[in-house]
């Protein structure tokens, strides 16, 4: 049985309208107008333990809202979530025994305390036996390179160091579920590869389940081998990270430096299969479709025009397959 | 049984966790509860005042009065110490987004919050309270047996309770607005109704402190047992302490709900 359940899962807002002046006020006391807005619009998945989802779509696609209602913060309009055999929501305590959670920059750590004092109170919340957590102390510790942190107070740490105890702080009472909502937004680019590591860490060894939302789909490339994508409140691929790829990553990006080049190239040729994304008096960036056209037959047409000096090619990654998804649904 | 045993360890170890966190902020504490005492002794004037012009206040003598000043202080000491993180679920946990983080955790918020932050400039009152509720069974000659001690422990706790419980049915306002805390503030000060002998107001004011908001139970009775006027009432504060925290947990939870669908 998958381990999260989600079945025709809609969340409706309630905004109240303002409407102005002195006679508004008292209009929104006695028959307040509201605006509703469905961000998320009647989503089904299932996921199995120890799979690591990634959760992407644009800004305001929804992903919160959904992450939200999977932690029980947010009861849904309507649908159903099933979460290890408990309905979040309905038992939110119970529910949280068995998950951590990360939301954006939000700290759970005590402001004014030493990191360690922090880890102990978790402890004793989650009921953590002595062994269990001096275990798992010492591994995140290593990973995460928490040892000069421990001592220092939680307000005198750097983003990246905080973000550091915080994921620890996450994975300490061994939740089977872990939502991670924007953990790397700010972060450097070795904090964000020290966290990556530990997320693949853990889940190899405890099988934790892992939902993450991120911006930076290096993250997702690393870590994630399923793709959730959501576009306006409904789901749009769900699956194999690697067929997602397949599917939409038809397009290899080329980048030609050249010489002796007269005018502008895209205003005189026409190339099939391949579209000139950027031209300069010294170079030009294509992307072209693979199974419509190679190298060889744009090299032909291009060279009749300008002399090509240096080729750079590389594969589409998901950040260019994304921004053609959103191109198209964006179109119509 | 064993989870409310729990959840006691848990307040305990919170309780240790912001003593360290006031021991960084040490001098804060000592202005904060120093100035405190003095905006009482202000107060205490004012009492010492009244009384030049007149013996008694429906029967009270000038330290009868400042007797039952002294038990309310305790109890008001305690309660602003262990309920002070309740002004904070408005302008602090739910403006700035912690309120999720609370959510998270595998206990009732109501405990997460109420044990997070401890207020120990309110210390202050209960050191005040103490001083002058010595004084005034001394003065008043109470014999001071271990009976009457052990009562005034108890009932103090108790009277901080039915503070901390009407204060936390009255923090449900955070839930709509971020200013709960001046709500919650202005309902609280009521209790210096309860400060004086209830004869001396109108019937609409003991109905307001003795059945609306009961803060009549949490000093004024159990003073008039101490003197020796009323043997019984002071015993119905507990009853009045449970019932309140039942209703407030029952209301806090129906509010938690109706945020959680509405999601703001
Ligand atoms: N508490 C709320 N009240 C009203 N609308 C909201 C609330 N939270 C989010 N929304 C709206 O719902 C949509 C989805 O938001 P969100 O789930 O935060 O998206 P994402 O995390 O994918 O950026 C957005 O249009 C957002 O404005
Ligand atoms: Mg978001």
């Amino acid at each position: 049985m998958a381990i999260i359940e989600v079945e025709n899962l809609v969340k409706t807002y309630k905004i109240l309208q303002k409407q102005d002046g002195l006679i508004g006020y008292f209009k929104n006391l006695v028959r307040p107008k509201y605006k509703e807005l469905t961000a998320v619009k009647g989503i089904n998945f299932n996921i199995e333990e120890g799979e690591l989802v990634g959760y992407i779509g644009e800004n305001g696609a929804g992903k919160s809202t959904t992450i939200k209602m999977l932690t029980g913060l947010l009861t849904p309009t309507s649908g159903k979530i099933v979460v290890n055999g408990i309905v979040p929501y309905e038992k939110r305590i119970e529910n949280n025994k068995s998950i951590g959670a990360v939301f954006g920059q939000k700290t759970q750590l005590w402001w004014d305390l030493p990191v360690i004092e922090s880890f102990r109170l978790i402890k004793q919340m989650y009921k953590l036996p002595d062994g269990e957590y001096r275990k798992n102390l010492k591994k995140f510790t290593q990973i995460l390179e928490l040892e000069e942190l421990l001592d220092k107070q939680v307000k005198n740490l750097s983003l990246g160091q905080k973000m550091r105890c915080e994921i620890a702080a996450t994975f300490l009472h061994n939740p089977k579920i872990v939502y991670l909502d924007e953990p790397t937004i700010g972060l450097d680019v070795f904090v964000k590869e020290n966290i990556r590591k530990f997320i693949k860490d853990i889940n190899r060894e405890k099988k934790t389940t892992v939902i993450l939302t991120t911006h930076d789909l290096k993250d997702i490339e690393d870590v994630c081998n399923r793709i959730i994508l959501l576009d306006q409140g409904e789901i749009i691929y769900d699956g194999d990270k690697q067929k997602f790829k397949d599917i939409y990553g038809k397009y290899v990006f080329a980048e030609l430096v050249v010489s002796n080049k007269n005018g502008k190239l895209s205003d005189t040729i026409t190339l099939n299969g391949c579209e000139i994304v950027e031209e300069t008096e010294k170079s030009i960036k294509i992307k072209f479709n693979h199974e419509e056209t190679t190298i060889m037959q744009i090299l032909n047409t291009i060279s009749n025009h300008c002399v090509v000096e240096d080729i750079h090619m590389r594969e589409a990654e998901l950040e260019d397959i994304l921004k053609e998804i959103y191109k198209g649904a964006h179109k119509c | 049984m064993t989870k409310v045993l729990d959840n006691i360890r848990l307040y305990g170890s919170f309780l240790k966790t912001s003593l360290k966190e006031m021991l960084v902020y040490r001098l804060d504490c000592i202005v904060g509860m120093t100035s405190q005492m003095v905006t009482q002794a202000v107060e205490i004037i004012f009492i010492w005042i009244v009384f030049q012009n007149t013996e008694n206040l429906a029967g009270w003598n000038f330290m009868q009065i400042m007797l039952l000043y002294g038990i309310t202080l305790l109890s008001v000491g305690i309660a602003d110490f262990c309920f002070d993180a309740l002004y904070d679920i408005g302008p602090k946990y739910i403006r700035e987004g912690d309120f999720d983080k609370i959510l998270l955790r595998p206990v009732h918020p109501l405990l997460s919050i109420i044990g997070g932050s401890k207020e120990f400039t309110s210390l202050g009152y209960f050191l005040l309270g103490l001083i002058i509720t010595i004084i005034m069974l001394v003065k008043l000659a109470i014999p001071i047996t271990i009976f009457l001690i052990l009562k005034i422990v108890f009932f103090s706790i108790v009277g901080a309770l039915i503070i901390g419980g009407i204060n936390t049915i009255c923090s449900i306002s955070s839930f709509w607005t971020y200013r709960s805390n001046e709500f919650i503030w202005s309902v609280y000060q009521i209790y210096t109704f309860a400060q004086y002998p209830i004869d001396i107001y109108n019937g609409f004011i003991k109905f307001l402190i003795t059945v609306i908001l009961p803060f009549a139970f949490v000093a004024y009775f159990p003073t008039m047992n101490y003197l020796g006027w009323d043997i019984y009432l002071i015993y119905l504060s507990p009853i009045v302490a449970i019932v309140l925290w039942i209703i407030a947990v029952k209301v806090w939870n129906l509010a938690l709900n109706k945020y959680r669908s509405t999601g703001n």
